[in-house]
């Protein structure tokens, strides 16, 4: 943030902080803390992708020939239009445009719908092609090569585990976003938009990095 | 509560230019990476195309953090754990592949 906000946008100081300052401070570190941790979580599945494809490459791309490039690619844009979103939101709260902060919050989360939407859409037609090869009592597509269940799980945990945490962040958005429409929010929360903004941008770039290492790399 | 759709003056017209510089050039630019990414994906011109990949990926990873994620202005110490967070995830990776790729 390199310019002042204006008159009746800012932060109202918790006792427990010295300074507006040191609070905003205090929420960035806590969020960029938590975030490190995903981030450890998220790389150790991706790192297990790769190792994947290099003990078992026949396999892992058979395996990925399946996969929706397209949709992939598809939710890929719908992801980085969202974090245009969020960070017009983010500059409306700085200039304490408070209704157009909320449409653009609003976008936010129906772009992250929407990608759930065509997530899901690729999972029905991955069930409809018998790629799933936890479910028991379906049979397998690629059941003579042992070594593609590996990869299919893995991109099943880990594209699971991201819809989760968007589902999750459009949840807190709406929530947020109800507080955000209310009067006086701005004077007395501006830097909630900021911290959760972080959050998202997060979930945006958690995505950039499954697509190629999923769908890309293994074509 | 302002209204920026309607009747914006031209003093807010150059105050939502300003404001709204850097994520259009940050959304244009992400967007014209994937392209590239995806482009590379279809054709796979050549043996190493994967290296090719994950270069693009990783600006378009620098680009959101250091720009979208405000990185590039934040005090020293969250610069300092957003880059520690890429390095432990370096140590993982490193440590991890070197076992595989020297086997």
């Amino acid at each position: 943030m390199s310019e002042a906000l204006p008159e009746g946008v800012g932060v109202a100081r918790a006792e427990h902080f010295d300074s507006v300052a040191q609070q905003r401070y205090a929420a960035t570190l806590g969020i960029w803390a938590w975030l490190i941790t995903e981030l450890l979580l998220f790389a150790a599945l991706f790192l297990v992708a790769l190792i994947t494809r290099i003990e078992h490459p026949e396999a892992t791309v058979e395996a990925a020939r399946h996969l929706k490039f397209w949709i992939g690619a598809v939710n890929t844009v719908v992801l980085i239009c969202s974090s245009l979103t969020m960070s017009m939101a983010i500059e409306f709260s700085r200039m304490g445009w408070q209704r157009a902060m909320v449409r653009a919050m609003l976008a936010t989360a129906a772009l992250g719908a929407l990608f759930l939407v065509l997530k899901g859409y690729e999972y029905y037609a991955d069930y409809q092609e018998h790629m799933m090869p936890f479910l028991s009592g379906r049979p397998y597509e690629l059941a003579q090569s042992p070594a593609s269940r590996l990869f299919v799980n893995l991109y099943y945990v880990a594209t699971s585990l991201h819809a989760l945490h968007l589902f999750t962040g459009i949840a807190i958005l709406l929530g947020m976003t109800w507080k955000a429409a209310k009067p006086g929010f701005l004077g007395r929360h501006q830097n909630w938009i900021e911290v959760y903004g972080l959050y998202w941008h997060f979930i945006d770039l958690v995505w950039i990095l499954a697509f190629p290492i999923l769908y890309v790399v293994n074509r | 509560m302002r209204n920026p759709i309607h009747a914006l003056s031209s003093e807010d017209r150059a105050l939502l230019r300003r404001h709204m510089r850097k994520p259009v050039l940050t959304f244009l630019a992400l967007l014209a990476l994937l392209a590239v990414n995806v482009a590379l994906g279809v054709t796979v011109p050549f043996a190493y195309t994967w290296a090719l990949e994950m270069a693009v990926v990783s600006v378009m990873v620098a680009l959101i953090l250091l720009v979208s994620m405000e990185v590039r202005t934040e005090p020293p110490l969250v610069k300092l754990f957003s880059v520690l967070g890429f390095f432990w995830v370096a140590i993982l990776v490193g440590m991890t592949l070197t076992d595989y790729l020297a086997r």
